[in-house]
């Protein structure tokens, strides 16, 4: 089935243009999300500095936002560009400090100027992802539709679609995790996380993932819909990737001897979903591809 | 793709905020920067009671940097007086900000309440 352009009102459009950027920002910002030295540079950053961040990430974006961007929109003019870095920068901000609060590195407690330097720091990948939105997988908007839906064997469809799907999200799982897997941040952050920050991942891990192939608007989301495959109804599709999402985040912590028989189930468990969130990121962007 | 129209109420509402967010931003920031830094100073406390956890004794040590700045590499020895012996430990932090505390275990095979404790900062590297 060819990708059909989607009617919605101003608001719906606007909510799909908000997911998509986030879905960007993840897309490119994740690895950094889990690197130390960039909440360490971040938590020595004067306010000076933060703010030359700022600005810099700005002038990135508003150049990027002039032939990319997050929104459906091409012929974006100078000052359309201008405003969309103001959201994209804040986008990326919000983005970043939700994360950093689910991952413990900014509490309740953290000093104001490390917090913001973190935040600062870790919002320029971000809003570099964002502002790129648009332009991802957009080869596969524009040249993977033939052929969907038009072979006239259903339940051959429907199992290599599955088994496709499952192949995708694994290797997209592969393709963004597995240079998080060997670093120590993966159980640094383990070990400062207890079950309400576990189970936030988990649901942070799902809307990313749900998001980025659902709601985001990229490339072929209309031919996800549509697809024949057993898991591929929205909420299933989710939550069965999200699944194997965390089986190779968990093979990827055996490849690099990070999971260790003997060791308490609990600290494994939290790598693992840990882990469970830059491969679910990959996942999606992988399935997106098929 | 479509050529871009006038902005909907919506974009607008987003700019509005996305403005909003970022000038608080900035402000916080221009707060900050208007606060004199003192220097870093890294001080270290016993923050608990002596635990004894499988015939050993734990000693819970709590490092605060009291200064604004950041302090690097910060050594934290804790000495222990018993029956005429010292016994020393000494642990490192790589990284503490300004305001910033982090919580250390000090592991003896004496009973810490048996003798004298001393737990302090030894030195560290400013950034």
């Amino acid at each position: 089935m060819p990708a059909t352009e989607v009617h919605r009102g101003p608001w719906a459009t606007e909510a799909v243009d908000l997911v998509r950027a986030v879905s960007g920002g993840l897309l490119f910002g994740i690895p950094l999300l889990f690197t130390m030295e960039v909440w360490w540079t971040g938590t020595s950053t004067e306010p000076g500095a933060m703010v030359a961040v700022l600005g810099l990430t700005f002038l990135v974006v508003v150049v990027l936002n002039r032939t990319s961007g997050f929104r459906s929109t091409k012929n974006v003019r100078l000052v359309d560009a201008v405003m969309d870095g103001v959201e994209t920068v804040a986008l990326g901000l919000l983005s970043v400090v939700v994360l950093l609060f689910v991952l413990q590195e900014i509490t309740l407690d953290t000093p104001l100027r490390e917090a913001l330097g973190k935040a600062v720091y870790e919002a320029m990948p971000f809003g570099i992802g964002i502002a790129l939105a648009h332009q991802f997988l957009r080869k596969s908007r524009e040249g993977g539709d033939e052929g969907e839906g038009s072979t006239s064997s259903a339940s051959t469809d429907r199992i290599g679609a599955t088994v496709a799907d499952i192949g995708a999200t694994a290797i997209g799982a592969v393709f963004v995790a597995f240079n998080i897997a060997p670093t120590d941040e993966i159980p640094l952050l383990a070990a400062t996380m207890g079950p309400g920050e576990l189970l936030a991942l988990v649901g942070v891990s799902l809307a990313v993932s749900f998001g980025i192939v659902f709601v985001g608007g990229f490339s072929n989301e209309e031919q996800r819909r549509s697809q024949q495959g057993i898991l591929q109804h929205p909420v299933t599709e989710t939550a069965a990737c999200y699944l194997i999402a965390l089986v190779c985040a968990a093979a990827m912590l055996w490849f690099f001897q990070r999971l260790e028989l003997g060791a308490p189930w609990d600290a494994t468990l939290s790598q693992i979903v840990l882990l469970g969130l830059p491969a679910s990121v990959g996942g999606a962007a992988g399935r997106l591809a098929v | 793709m479509s050529p871009r129209a006038a902005r909907s109420a919506a974009e607008w509402t987003t700019f509005a905020v996305a403005s909003l967010l970022v000038l608080t931003l900035l402000a916080v920031i221009a707060l900050d920067a208007a606060q004199t830094d003192t220097p870093a100073a890294p001080v270290a406390k016993q923050s608990g009671p002596v635990e004894e956890v499988g015939g050993r004794f734990h000693v819970a040590v709590a490092v605060t940097n009291e200064g604004d700045e950041t302090a690097e590499a910060v050594q934290v020895v804790a000495s222990l007086q018993v029956d005429g012996d010292t016994i020393d430990a000494d642990q490192t932090v790589d990284f503490l900000a300004g305001g910033d505390q982090v919580d250390l275990i000090f592991v003896f095979d004496d009973d810490p309440d048996d003798g004298e404790l001393q737990v302090a900062v030894s030195g560290f590297t400013v950034p």
